[in-house]
């Protein structure tokens, strides 16, 4: 291949990988925070942050 | 949570003090070596002449003790005290436990001697030869199963976030040690690594950039959030936030290896994905950092006093600077000045004096006087050893960036006739000189501080039963 397509076929591939990580990495990003703020889970979410502190030592 | 019963379950609390006493006597060693270290490179006599005293030698003994032997055991006892009384459950088995201190011990016993000896793979940060990264293979395993098998016998079921923490170091430094060093041995001290050429530095840096991820950085987050809201009396600023940083932060960490590699044979496209990953780190990384800050809401004034707050503190304020730096040096025109100066040695030692030393010390401050069931001898010393210590870091650290960029800028620095104007290496080395002592001097003071507390640790375990915790 001529360093032309080369150089082609490697912005391709990077265009490709970065597409497909920043959808997938969204996608996933965006499901944790639904979860993490969604107002069923709100009262386990908040009982679970005591849970250092229940015993002592 | 569920209401499980308070009758306190008994904890295996004899591990913990083992691997507490393993961190403080491997922490001495460690940043003696370090020191040493220094002392050659302000005065190259100090290297002896010896081949076993060398400072290529004697580098990588200092970074396998400083990691794997001080924050390795740290994050042991740590994590066996914070996940025995989240779970309200003891350890799964004692002879695990058992066979994992000693094991641990054994492999940085053997990383001791065969290093010195200039036994190595070559391979920063998996210097060990072949039979102990079998040996380490085995203890590590030994740990997992002790550790999820506590999990499966839980007597509390939502896992807090800490678990998480350790749970990805767990999985994560199996599969990079396993990976990074395949190999086809030789002979008993000699091997070859299954890969070659531009795959062997890739998956050479996959590896060191998730070592430091998930041994240096990962499991202390986990640790912080057990540990920060115990030290401050009240609850981690925002659990939500913590568990989006969680998440944020082990998908990000997977990627920003190549960070390593910029300007190298490594094609430019994965180069780019690594500068970039790097860079959206600095989001999870920041809100960490101020999940940790914002915890202390309301209990600012217990800073004047507590020095397990002022660790902590300040151990976070390092690890936003040094999360913050570490973006920035991903960026190719700016490491393009700082790879291989003493830039990078900076950034470091900001990550590993400031937050995992600093913390290492809030968590061992809190948890010794626990686990020997006594008050702890003396708070003035605290002090005095945080004092110590910070003033240390910032004095290695300054003086390493002045270095750095002096370095860099001297190295690239051309005269008129286009031709570069420092040509001898060694002005550079001449210049940078008293900035070596300068750092020797920072690291003196930050052993000192680990003395300190060496002193008052043992002051607190030996002392009669009038200063117990409770009668
Ligand atoms: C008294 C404290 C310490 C002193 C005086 C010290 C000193 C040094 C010196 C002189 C070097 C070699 C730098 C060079 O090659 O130019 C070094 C490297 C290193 N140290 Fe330390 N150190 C200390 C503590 C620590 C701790 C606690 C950690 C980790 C938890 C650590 C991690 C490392 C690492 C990872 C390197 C290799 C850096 C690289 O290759 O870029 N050090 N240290
Ligand atoms: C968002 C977080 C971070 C990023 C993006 C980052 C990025 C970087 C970059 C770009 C380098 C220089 C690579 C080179 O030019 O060779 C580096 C080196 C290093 N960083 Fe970080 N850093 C981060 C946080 C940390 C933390 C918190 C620690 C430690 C506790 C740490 C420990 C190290 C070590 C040990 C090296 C030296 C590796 C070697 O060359 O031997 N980093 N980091």
């Amino acid at each position: 291949m001529s360093p032309v397509t080369d150089a082609v076929a490697q912005s391709a591939q990077l265009g490709w990988v970065l597409g497909v990580m920043t959808v997938a990495f969204l996608t996933s990003f965006v499901g944790w925070t639904l979860w993490a703020w969604w107002p069923s889970n709100r009262e386990r979410l908040d009982a679970a942050a005591l849970l250092p502190l229940e015993e002592s030592p | 949570m569920e209401a499980a019963p308070l009758s306190a379950p008994r904890y295996d609390d004899a591990s913990v003090r083992r691997f507490i006493t393993a961190t403080v006597l491997w922490g001495i060693v460690g940043m003696l070596v370090g020191a040493i270290l220094a002392l050659q490179l302000a005065w190259a006599p100090a290297n002896l002449g010896l081949p076993w005293t060398s400072f290529g030698r004697l580098r990588p003994l200092h970074t396998n003790a400083v990691i794997f032997a001080f924050t390795g055991n740290a994050l042991f006892a740590g994590i066996y005290y914070s996940m025995q009384r989240l779970l309200k459950t003891r350890m799964w088995s004692d002879t695990l436990s058992s066979v994992h201190f000693w094991g641990w011990q054994a492999i940085i016993v053997l990383a001791a001697v065969t290093l010195p000896l200039g036994m190595t793979q070559g391979k920063e940060y998996a210097e060990l030869i072949w039979p102990i990264d079998l040996l380490i293979a085995v203890v590590w395993l030994v740990f997992a199963a002790n550790f999820f098998g506590t999990i499966a016998i839980r007597k509390v079921k939502h896992l807090y976030v800490a678990l998480w923490f350790y749970m990805s170091m767990v999985i994560t430094i199996t599969v990079l040690h396993v990976v990074n060093n395949l190999a086809l041995p030789a002979t008993l001290t000699r091997s070859y690594p299954v890969y070659s050429g531009m795959t062997d530095a890739l998956v050479q840096w996959w590896y060191g950039h998730n070592a430091v991820g998930f041994l240096l950085t990962t499991p202390i987050l986990g640790l912080m959030y057990y540990f920060l809201p115990r030290a401050a009396q009240r609850p981690v600023f925002s659990y939500r936030l913590s568990i989006i940083h969680f998440w944020a932060l082990v998908f990000l960490y997977i990627w920003a290896g190549p960070h390593h590699l910029l300007y190298s044979a490594l094609p430019d496209w994965a180069q780019t994905v690594g500068m970039v990953f790097s860079l959206m780190l600095l989001a999870p990384s920041w809100g960490g950092m101020l999940n940790g800050l914002l915890t202390l809401r309301g209990a600012w004034d217990r800073l004047r006093t507590d020095p397990i707050l002022k660790f902590w503190v300040a151990a976070i304020t390092f690890y936003g600077m040094s999360t913050f730096e570490g973006p920035m040096m991903s960026i190719r025109a700016v490491n393009a000045l700082s790879h291989f100066t003493d830039w990078t040695i900076a950034h470091v030692h900001a990550g590993a004096l400031g937050w995992v030393g600093e913390s290492v010390f809030a968590m061992l401050y809190y948890m010794a006087p626990q686990v020997w069931n006594r008050k702890l001898h003396s708070v003035s010393l605290a002090t005095t050893h945080f004092w110590l210590a910070t003033v240390g870091i910032v004095l290695y650290v300054v003086a390493m960036w002045t270095a750095g960029v002096t370095q860099g800028l001297m190295w690239r620095a051309f005269d008129e006739a286009g031709l570069l104007q420092y040509p001898n290496f060694v002005d550079t080395v001449r210049t940078l000189n008293p900035f070596y002592w300068i750092r020797l001097l920072g690291g003196l003071m930050y052993l000192g501080g680990i003395i300190v507390m060496a002193w008052n640790l043992y002051k607190t375990a030996t002392s009669d039963s009038s200063n117990a915790l409770e009668a």
